[in-house]
């Protein structure tokens, strides 16, 4: 099993990301679960066709315990597993600690069985305690993929995730397996997005074109795969998800300085120097 | 730079919620996981008062109220405290999970508020500070969020004053203390809030407390903060005398202090101090068969486990009135930096007749400091020795074979009901109950 965590600035596609790849690993056989560690709760969305999902903490806030995995898992699309750890609502209470007990509760309730292939967690953007890095603790995901693009933010972004996981690499198995570019059609997105996973000591391992086919299929509630299986974007996430299933490039990251953050920028994006930061 | 330490002689922040139980019908609500309350009880709680112990409300936090918040369950726990607990005043007081999961207390607690309850909330966290600490802040959140509601410029009434001393059940004999204060202080001729225990007067003595013509606190540190606040507040001046005056010569001294901060009538204070002596020295005439008797078995030393406040006051008593002489003195109760100057200065300045050096030590570790007592102890096995301290001394008394006078807490070895070692009255029951000791040994 092979237990892999999707971490990335937010809004920058993670979820859009993960249920298209991951329908592109279960059209390859593979029996998947997704674990969308979100208070939003829009991890499976895609999956599932819509937002029907109770949460692990809706069940739990409203029936006191969860007893059943059939209360919190849904079967989504090609047979994937679906779970929703869900939260607090916005401003109240502590969703680390949701995740947290989220997570806990899938463990004490046996959702890890040895039939899964890949096991998915969806993290929110940023890692702002505790509780976001449950997923990579000791015995969890081994793996991470950051999903990212040529804007600025998300570089920074991406390269702050990589200095939590450098933490964790060191005290556990934790690894970083790539860089996933979800391309907002910065110019020469792809050089720089390269150099920038370069630099870390990993790799771009997929450069994810843009295309309004996603937009089209989110609307209705689906995969690109699942809304036109014969689109050439749906070709794209296949390829995403073959490179991940044949991925073996595994490291500890070395996140970089600041000032050399803004060198690539410099070199490879779009700023001609710092001062004209703002651009981006 | 924090780290671990043993037996502790106080609690976390939380334990301020003593402070509630000992105004009268006044009413703790913890907003906090369960067994809080208990811990703060079990060390600091002899006795349950009004609300305390497990009659205090609590809105025993679980992991649900961690992740989604736990606002809803302090509203509901409030308000059904209003129902169950007939109080004159409800402090919501926080412990560590609400703190970090930032409930909205304020907000939560400004509903009643504005419905006119008599509630305050402090959002303390247990890990923020210690009770003594915690103490100050309960007292002014009291003064800010209930107190100042009755307060419209109104006069200062002459003669009125505010005392803040002994801090409930931190200093077991509290109740005992404020008692003597009370008596002490009216007998000079003033008007006494002593605001907690049984000689006040409850909640309606609290709204006064602007009205004061000025307030003494009598303690070394915690409570400082009180009286500041108040001078801040409503320009109130205030009087410290930085330890417990124990015995006819401090109690004395205190007296003519606050009789001369006062402006008091220099005759009136003078006659109630000579009635005081005259009545404390009759009683020590009396035992001077005793002393005599005993001369080579009374205790000749002393070390104290004990906060600033009694280890100064004691070791002042003991010296200049028993003659026994101050061993190192470890002061337990986590005094910050800035005022540990002053108590060696007072401490310097211990005996009127010859300068003595008496070893101080501040450190809140007091299984540390027991080892360093006992180390000590061995240059001095000839004589019999006295430890003011607390239960968890009775081992190293007892492999000393010491006197143990239990003047700290925790308190398991002894019943507390009105004792109180402060004022004249108090002297004469210190030396009571440390000849006792000694008597004891008779076989």
């Amino acid at each position: 099993m092979r237990q892999i965590a999707i971490y990335g600035k937010g809004g920058i596609g993670k979820s859009t990301t993960t249920q298209n790849l991951t329908a592109g690993l279960a059209e390859m056989g593979k029996k998947i679960m997704v674990v969308g560690c979100d208070p939003k709760a829009d991890s499976t969305r895609l999956l599932l066709n819509g937002l029907a999902q109770r949460t692990v903490l809706d069940t739990l806030r409203e029936e006191g315990e969860v007893d059943d995995l059939s209360q919190i898992e849904k079967k989504g699309f090609g047979g994937i597993r679906c779970v929703e750890s869900g939260g607090p609502e916005p401003g109240v209470g502590c969703a680390g600690r949701g995740i947290i007990t989220s997570i806990g509760m899938l463990e004490d309730l046996g959702a890890y069985t040895d039939d899964l292939d890949y096991v998915f967690y969806d993290v929110l953007g940023d890692v702002v305690c505790g509780g976001f890095a449950m997923p990579i603790r000791e015995g969890k995901a081994k793996e991470i993929y950051i999903v990212a693009s040529g804007e600025m933010m998300a570089l920074y972004a991406a390269n702050n995730i990589c200095k939590g996981i450098q933490k964790y690499a060191l005290k556990g198995g934790v690894r970083l397996g790539g860089i996933i570019c979800n391309s907002r059609k910065v110019d020469r997105e792809n050089e720089l997005l390269r150099e920038f996973a370069k630099e870390l000591g990993s790799q771009l391992i997929y450069f994810v074109p843009r295309d309004n086919e996603v937009q089209r299929a989110e609307i209705k509630k689906k995969t690109v795969i699942d809304h036109d299986p014969k689109h050439p974007q749906a070709q794209e996430y296949r390829n995403l998800a073959q490179a991940i299933e044949n991925n073996t490039q595994f490291v500890i990251p070395k996140p970089m300085t600041q000032e050399r953050l803004e060198e690539i920028l410099i070199e490879f994006g779009l700023m001609d120097s710092i001062k004209d930061n703002y651009h981006i | 730079m924090s780290g671990a330490i043993e037996q502790p002689r106080f609690t976390c922040a939380l334990g301020a919620c003593q402070s509630v139980v000992a105004i009268k019908k006044g009413v703790p609500i913890l907003h906090s996981g369960p067994g809080c309350g208990v811990q703060v009880s079990r060390i600091i709680g002899q006795g349950e008062g009004y609300a305390g112990g497990s009659t205090m409300p609590c809105t025993n936090s679980e992991e649900a109220d961690v992740v989604f918040g736990g606002e809803k369950k302090l509203r509901n726990v409030i308000e059904n405290s209003f129902k169950v607990i007939d109080g004159d005043l409800y402090v919501v007081i926080t412990g560590c999970t609400a703190a970090i999961t930032g409930d909205d207390i304020a907000s939560v607690v400004g509903e009643f508020q504005l419905d006119d309850k008599p509630v305050v909330y402090v959002e303390e966290g247990g890990f923020k500070s210690n009770n003594y600490v915690s103490h100050s802040r309960v007292v002014n959140a009291i003064i800010d969020q209930y107190v100042d509601k009755f307060y419209e410029d109104s006069e200062v009434i002459q003669g009125l004053v505010n005392i803040f001393a002994s801090i409930p059940y931190q200093d077991p004999y509290w109740n005992g203390n404020l008692e003597q204060l009370k008596r002490l202080l009216t007998g000079i001729g003033l008007k006494v809030n002593i605001l907690f225990g049984n000689e006040s007067e409850g909640v309606s003595e609290w709204k006064t407390i602007p009205q004061a013509q000025f307030n003494i606190f009598v303690g070394s540190w915690a409570g400082l903060d009180i009286v500041k606040h108040l001078k801040r507040k409503y320009g109130t001046p205030y009087l410290h005398f930085p330890y417990t005056p124990i015995g006819a010569k401090e109690t004395s001294e205190f007296l003519r202090r606050v009789a001369e901060f006062g402006e008091l009538d220099q005759k009136k204070v003078e006659a109630f101090i000579d009635r005081e002596e005259k009545k404390f020295y009759s009683h020590i005439d009396k035992m001077a068969s005793f002393m005599l008797e005993f001369r080579y078995g009374i205790p000749r030393r002393f070390y104290s486990l004990a906060d600033a406040s009694y280890s100064l006051g004691f070791s002042k008593f003991l010296l200049n009135e028993l003659g026994i002489i101050p061993g190192i003195q470890f002061i337990v109760d986590d005094i910050p930096e800035k005022y540990q100057e002053s108590v060696l200065d007072e401490f310097s300045r211990i005996s009127d007749l010859q300068r003595r050096d008496v070893k101080v030590v501040f450190d809140p570790d007091a299984g540390l400091d027991q080892k360093k007592l006992v180390e000590d102890a061995k240059d001095y096995e000839d004589k019999r020795l006295l430890i003011l301290g607390s239960s968890w001394d009775k081992h190293i008394a007892d492999e000393l074979n010491a006197d143990l006078l239990i003047i700290s807490v925790p308190v398991q070895h002894r019943l507390v009901m009105n004792c109180g070692y402060l004022g004249y009255e108090g002297g004469l029951r210190a030396i009571e109950d440390i000849y006792d000791r000694v008597l004891a040994t008779y076989r």
